[in-house]
């Protein structure tokens, strides 16, 4: 990765976290995106991971620091407004992009999907690009995988004032209701023949109207994980990247001598090489 | 929604349940008998912790066992039904045993004049305790025990058909020892366990390698048939069986272990695979509850068959995710296992159900125990040894993720300090350690020992491993920059810690320390520093800051969560929700019990918690908890009594009961459960405040008709009449009095003329919703004779209301005086737990133990009397409507100003002025010294035993060899292969206590007890007759 091409351009950092109900598969994205690799049995995240992997575009190279979240929200470390630090939850402060998991043959996790948008947008940095991903695209027939189609890109920076409207008056706090609500009968009926409960046309309609990226996709086969991030990429309005916040005497000591480089990073190198989508 | 109530209740533990903790006593009643036709509880209880009327007893005692030199000097506890005891280092010997394996006590006749008591176990193990305090003492102490003993003739009985369950005993009867004590236990227990173990002996069965499935009755986990994660023959599992064995013969085994140092050492080097549940189970207490409640396991699963809840959701997604890499979890056995004891844990203790990371722990113990192990296992985790870790809010887990950052910062200050420069938080890489037991961060057989070394010790362990990590990666932690490199950093050296530790170094000894080897030496040498006294001083130092944001986020969520919020703002319904908050946590409501279709859940002393159908918790109140709520909002629900004497005024406030807040309760249940929720009060108050005139009248008037046809029957009026007498009781003069005579007069009149006419057949009375209210009705019919019957329709909205226009006063209340009456103006009492805890801080121990409620009361009695004998004693009821409260200025004001303050800050002035009142002080002084009359035997006691304890320590002192650690003396060995080839000759054997030897010395010099005179009398007692 660090060939002499890149070193004109310098990666941007950007720092990404996914959201979702458990068990919904974002491990499993992360893992696909970042080791081109998918595991059956993976292990319920505690608290969260961290993850980097790059991105190249054609004129920029963006390096995302992904937090992959808990889905369980008791487990969730960042519930409770933490005295010492900022007010909004640690893992999606200052968050530039999020990805909100669901799992297209539960209809609940769609609900807590949308919990989940809520919250990011009453809480998080206000430029955040959020997508909206509907996971374990190979468990339906294929007819509803094909028409699985990419959601038209939106550039976040000029509707970001729309997407601020709501209040917020139900959010993550809804986690433990989230799965009662609103039974799907419809889903069911019409596609007997596969486990969807999701259908595309609904959650697409959703993102729409909540200005998201919108993508069906799967872990499993690699199915549109690639384009998922690309897409962040690119729609990441390349001025609003702040450089990362540095806190009062980051920069101090001999310890940072490493960092100047911009290039070595831990565990970088191996992550890197196996990259799924640049 | 539920509320985290158990942060308000919260007490610290007493001196005598850290005693039972310590002990690893369960925390239930376990061993009291259950009354014939009493359905056996199925759900956690909580805080049963008499043993049946038993009294316990602390002496001095010097410990000696047949068999063994060492003699130990210690603490002798007596808490029924256990017999334990602990050396004086706290470190050396220790046991708890359950009274029921005891067989014969008996009191050696001593030449050198000591008290001693023979013990004879089950199976003949013979220990001598010699009761060192003084004569009274000891026979006191002896009578108690014999009553304990007493008491254990039924689960006696239980014992010989639990003890096959175990692979100790299995073990033990095997043939390939040298040692005969075969013939001990046929003699003490019947022959019948040992014959049929002969029977299933084949060779060297019991010390077969694991992989293979064993034969006896023993509770086996998953290993014995997927095999044992790790090498067999690199653990050096047969040498290590065989050390066992030698240990249990002269030391007890399962429910009689007494651990002597080698255990210690035997425990640090990991335990063998097979013997690893039992002692998980033995060494943690859980042994305990599955001896004692032989059946629930069976019947939580049976009775709870087909259910699911949230929690079985929960459980199901992650079934295929729990130690994947293990193979009976790719099987269906091993996770219907799993899923069986997750499920069952998850209808036992409802309110927590089921958390993440407990498969992980519960995928772990199942490799190593039975399904019934495993699940007596997780509750005394859940309860007692990681406390609040897995609940739903998961205080425990916030708090000890708070409590080892200050612990890094007081033993690796630089590293703190490194982090908190780049904002790194530790608990991004910490929190799985805490929460799954290292289990998923390592690998398995390293994880395991950890585990082993928990379950033995407490969690000071996790804490000590933790920092260990850090320590040892101290300077590439300094080049940390941010998360996600901290969390990698931890990752890579978790992955390698199997490797050398010193891959490069000339001496092939020192090359074979591995970094695990190297991080439990770290951890139990350098972070021994680490107790379990220092845990609880951190953990009670930082609750309350975590409590407080547990609970104020519980509130924003709770307020956010309402479906509708009437026409309050968000800031009103806060306070909204600290009353109905501070209801539920009051002692007013502490008795309430709950009726319905949901199950109580009654852990943590909170019947206000319900557990629906779909195993979601929420809390409702009760009409008990409500009275409360309302008399915390509504002046008129409430009695406020001003006194004030010669020293202070007062207010004393308490619960009024009357129908008409029983009415309310009733009409804002609207979904007619008995109970409300907390959308259901702030409804209800919208209805009540934000009325204007017609509308306070309209619901004044709909409370009254039961039936709702519209209309009021004659009782109704006179009930309403009531209602508002109540409401005006406490007001000044007779002007009330006399609009509620009135307005009865006005509505017979009116109500005369426009009734509707009388039918023949007499209304059916629709059914009761509470029966109370029916009743109350009954008893009026009888006493009442007006000629028109009175449960027919009288008077109509309409027509009330003009009788109620008619009256300017009554106008004048409906218009205004009701709907203030209902005041929300109080101070939030956030941070309620850092307040209680200044409270302390700052008054300083002695005044806390001062102002309990009791004596606070009895103080207030003291100068009551006092004011009355000075004649400054005076009375009166405070006024419940903001009217009569301006005329009446005077003794309102001081009311008016004490309302402004927080319930705290009043504390604070109340102690102020009792501490600064020399009346208080002298009783105070008084009252202890009565408390104390049996103080001085006590005390004597105490003392004694401080001197010797003293003597001992110096003694010990005196010939402790301390060998400085040397890292060279860690591992026997670089070619497995060799030792196994001789194992048999017992180098093998001698290899394993190598490595042992080194962790021991890491962990502190042998103790070897006492040396002269007292051993000579401990060992001439082995041989000493009982006294006829
Ligand atoms: N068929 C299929 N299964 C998937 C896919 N993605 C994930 N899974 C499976 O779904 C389960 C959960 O995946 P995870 O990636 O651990 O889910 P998670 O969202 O990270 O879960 P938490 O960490 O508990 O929040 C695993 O058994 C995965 O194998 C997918 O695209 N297709
Ligand atoms: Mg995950």
């Amino acid at each position: 990765m660090a060939s002499s091409d890149d070193s004109s351009l310098k990666a941007v950092q950007v720092k990404l976290v996914l959201l979702g109900e458990a068990a919904v598969g974002k491990s499993s994205l992360v893992l696909r995106f970042v080791q081109n690799d998918f595991n059956e049995n993976t292990s319920p995240t505690i608290g969260a991971a961290f993850l980097t992997q790059k991105c190249r575009l054609e004129n920029r190279v963006v390096k995302f620091e992904i937090w992959d979240t808990a889905g369980q929200e008791r487990v969730r470390l960042d519930r409770y407004p933490d005295p010492f630090h900022s007010l909004a939850p640690m893992y999606y402060r200052n968050a530039q992009a999020a990805v909100v998991v669901y799992d297209i043959t539960k209809a609940s996790s769609l609900e807590k999907a949308k919990a989940w948008v809520k919250e990011l947008q009453r809480q998080a940095s206000p430029n955040i690009v959020i997508a909206l991903v509907g996971n374990k695209l190979d468990l339906v027939n294929d007819d509803a995988a094909s028409s699985a189609v990419p959601a038209p890109p939106v550039d976040a920076a000029d509707d970001e004032d729309e997407v601020k409207s709501t209040d917020g008056e139900d959010d993550e706090d809804t986690a433990d209701e989230a799965g009662s609500s609103k039974p799907r009968p419809a889903a069911a009926a019409s596609t007997s023949d596969s486990l969807r409960q999701v259908y595309t046309a609904e959650a697409e309609a959703y993102a729409k109207e909540s200005n998201l990226l919108f993508y069906e996709a799967s872990a499993k086969t690699g199915q549109n994980v690639g384009d998922l991030f690309t897409e962040i990429a690119k729609t990441i309005p390349i001025d609003t990247i702040a450089p990362k916040p540095v806190p009062a005497g980051r920069r101090s000591g001999a310890a940072n001598a490493a960092q100047t480089d911009g290039n070595v990073n831990l565990g970088e190198g191996s992550q890197a090489k196996k990259g799924g989508c640049c | 929604m539920s509320l985290p109530l158990h942060l308000r209740s919260y007490k610290e533990k007493s001196k005598d349940e850290l005693a039972r903790d310590y002990f690893n006593i369960p925390n239930q009643d376990a061993f009291a008998p259950v009354a014939a036709g009493e359905k056996p509880v199925l759900q956690k209880v909580r805080n049963r912790l008499d043993a049946g009327g038993l009294q316990g007893m602390d002496i001095n005692a010097v410990l000696s066992v047949e068999g063994k030199e060492e003699v130990y000097a210690g603490r002798l506890s007596l808490l029924p039904p256990f017999l334990c005891f602990n050396s004086v280092d706290r470190r050396s010997c220790r046991f708890t045993l359950p009274l029921f394996t005891i067989r014969r006590v008996e009191r050696l006749n001593s030449r050198a004049g000591v008290f001693a008591l023979s013990l004879a176990t089950w199976h003949g193990m013979r220990i001598i305790l010699q009761l060192t305090s003084l004569l009274p003492t000891a026979e006191h102490f002896s009578i108690l025990l014999r009553d304990a003993l007493k008491a254990q003739l039924a689960p006696m009985k239980q014992l010989k058909p639990f003890l096959p369950s175990f692979y100790s005993e299995f073990l033990i009867a095997g043939p390939s020892t040298q040692h005969n004590v075969d013939k001990h236990d046929s003699l003490l227990l019947g022959s019948e366990i040992g014959e049929k173990l002969q029977q299933h002996l084949d060779g060297e069965g019991d010390l077969r390698g694991p992989g293979s499935e064993g034969k006896g009755e023993y509770q086996r986990g998953l290993g014995e048939t997927f095999g044992f994660p790790g090498d067999a023959r690199k653990m050096r599992e047969r040498s290590k069986m065989k050390l066992w064995r030698e240990y249990f013969i002269v030391h007890g085994r399962n429910l009689t272990l007494i651990r002597y140092p080698p255990f210690q050492r035997l425990l640090q080097v990991g335990l063998p695979s097979r013997l690893r549940g039992e002692l998980w189970e033995v060494m943690s207490g859980s042994v305990y509850l599955r001896f004692a409640y032989p059946d629930t396991y069976k019947q939580l699963l049976s009775a709870n068959e087909g259910r699911s809840s949230q929690s079985t959701d929960e459980i199901e997604k992650d079934l295929n995710r729990s130690l994947p890499e293990y193979k009976a979890y790719q099987s269906d056995i091993g996770l219907a296992k799993l899923r069986r004891v997750l499920v069952a844990y998850s209808f036992r203790n409802p309110e927590l159900g089921y958390c993440q990371a407990l498969n992980i722990v519960v995928a772990g113990l199942l490799i190593y125990m039975s399904e019934e192990q495993a699940f007596w296992l997780l509750e005394v985790l859940c309860d007692r040894i990681l406390p609040g870790y897995y609940s739903p809010s998961m205080e425990g887990t916030l708090l000890d993720q708070r409590v080892f950052e200050s612990l890094v910062q007081r033993c690796l200050p630089m590293i703190k300090d490194h982090f908190t420069s780049v904002d790194v938080q530790l608990s991004v890489a910490s929190l799985p350690w805490f929460l799954s037991l290292y289990i998923n961060s390592m690998p398995l057989i390293f994880a395991f020992r950890i585990v082993d070394c928990v379950l033995a010790m407490g969690v000071k362990v996790l804490f000590q491993i933790g920092l260990a990590v850090l320590k040892i990666n101290g300077e590439a932690l300094l080049e940390v920059t941010d998360d996600g490199m901290f969390i990698n950093l931890m990752r890579t050296y978790f992955s390698t810690i199997g490797d050398s530790a010193h891959p490069n170094h000339p001496d092939p000894r020192v090359r074979a320390i591995t970094n695990f080897q190297e991080l439990l030496v770290v951890a139990f040498r350098e972070f021994n520093v680490i107790t379990d006294e220092t845990i609880q001083g951190e953990r009670k130092r930082l609750r309350a800051i975590i409590s407080d944001e547990i609970e104020k986020f519980s509130k924003r969520a709770a307020v956010r969560n309402l479906k509708s919020a009437g026409r309050f703002d968000k800031e009103t319904v806060g306070v909204i929700y600290d009353h109905y908050f501070t209801a539920v946590c009051s002692d007013d409501a502490n008795a309430g019990g709950l009726s319905g279709d949901y199950k109580h859940g009654d852990q943590f002393d909170q019947p206000r918690i319900l557990v629906d159908v779909n195993g979601r918790v929420e809390t409702r109140i009760d009409l008990r908890t409500f009275r409360s709520f309302l008399a915390g909002i509504a002046t008129w629900a409430r009695e406020e009594t001003v006194t004030s004497n010669a020293f202070i005024q007062r207010t004393d406030k308490r619960v009024a009961e009357h129908e008409l807040i029983d009415r309310l309760f009733y009409s804002w249940d609207s979904q007619g459960l008995g109970t409300l929720a907390l959308q259901d009060v702030v409804v209800g108050l919208d209805r009540v405040m934000k009325a204007g005139l017609m509308e306070s009248i309209e619901w004044f008037f709909n409370l009254h008709d039961k039936n709702k046809d519209g209309y009021l029957t004659k009782d109704e009026v006179i009930q309403l009449s009531e209602s508002l007498l109540f409401i005006f009781r406490n007001e000044p003069g007779d002007i009330y009095l006399a609009a509620v005579s009135k307005f009865i007069l006005n509505a017979y009149e009116f109500g005369d003329a426009t009734a509707p006419p009388v039918s023949g057949e007499t209304e059916v009375l629709s059914p009761a919703i509470d029966g109370q209210e029916g009743s109350a009705s009954h008893v009026r019919e009888r006493s009442d004779s007006v000629a028109r019957p009175h449960n027919l329709p009288y008077l109509n909205l309409a027509t009330f209301r003009m009788v109620v226009l008619a009256d300017e006063l009554l106008e004048n209340f409906f218009d205004t005086d009701l709907s203030a009456s209902f005041q929300l103006d109080r101070g939030a009492d956030e941070d309620y737990h850092q307040a209680q805890a200044k409270t302390e801080g700052l008054l300083g121990g002695l005044m806390n133990l001062v102002v309990t409620d009791t004596n606070k009361n009895r103080f207030n009695r003291l100068t009551d009397t006092f004011g009355a004998a000075l004649g400054k004693h005076v009375e009166w009821r405070k006024p419940s409507l903001t009217r009569s409260r301006q005329t009446e200025a005077a003794p309102t004001e001081i009311g008016q100003r004490e309302s402004l303050l927080t319930p705290a800050q009043q504390q604070q002035i109340e102690q102020r002025q009792r501490s600064t009142s020399s009346v208080s002080q002298t009783s105070v002084t008084s009252a202890k010294s009565t408390l104390t009359t049996d103080g001085k035997s006590l005390a004597e006691v105490e003392s004694r035993y401080r001197e010797e304890s003293e003597m001992v320590r110096q003694a010990q002192e005196a010939v402790m060899h301390r060998p400085k650690f040397a890292v060279d003396a860690i591992g026997d060995s670089d070619d497995e292969e060799e030792e196994e080839g001789r194992e048999g000759d017992g180098d093998g054997d001698d290899a394993v206590m190598d490595e042992v030897e080194a962790f021991l010395k890491a962990h502190g010099a042998d103790d070897e007890g006492l040396k002269g005179e007292q051993k000579k009398v401990a060992n001439d007692l082995l041989t000493a007759e009982p006294i006829r």
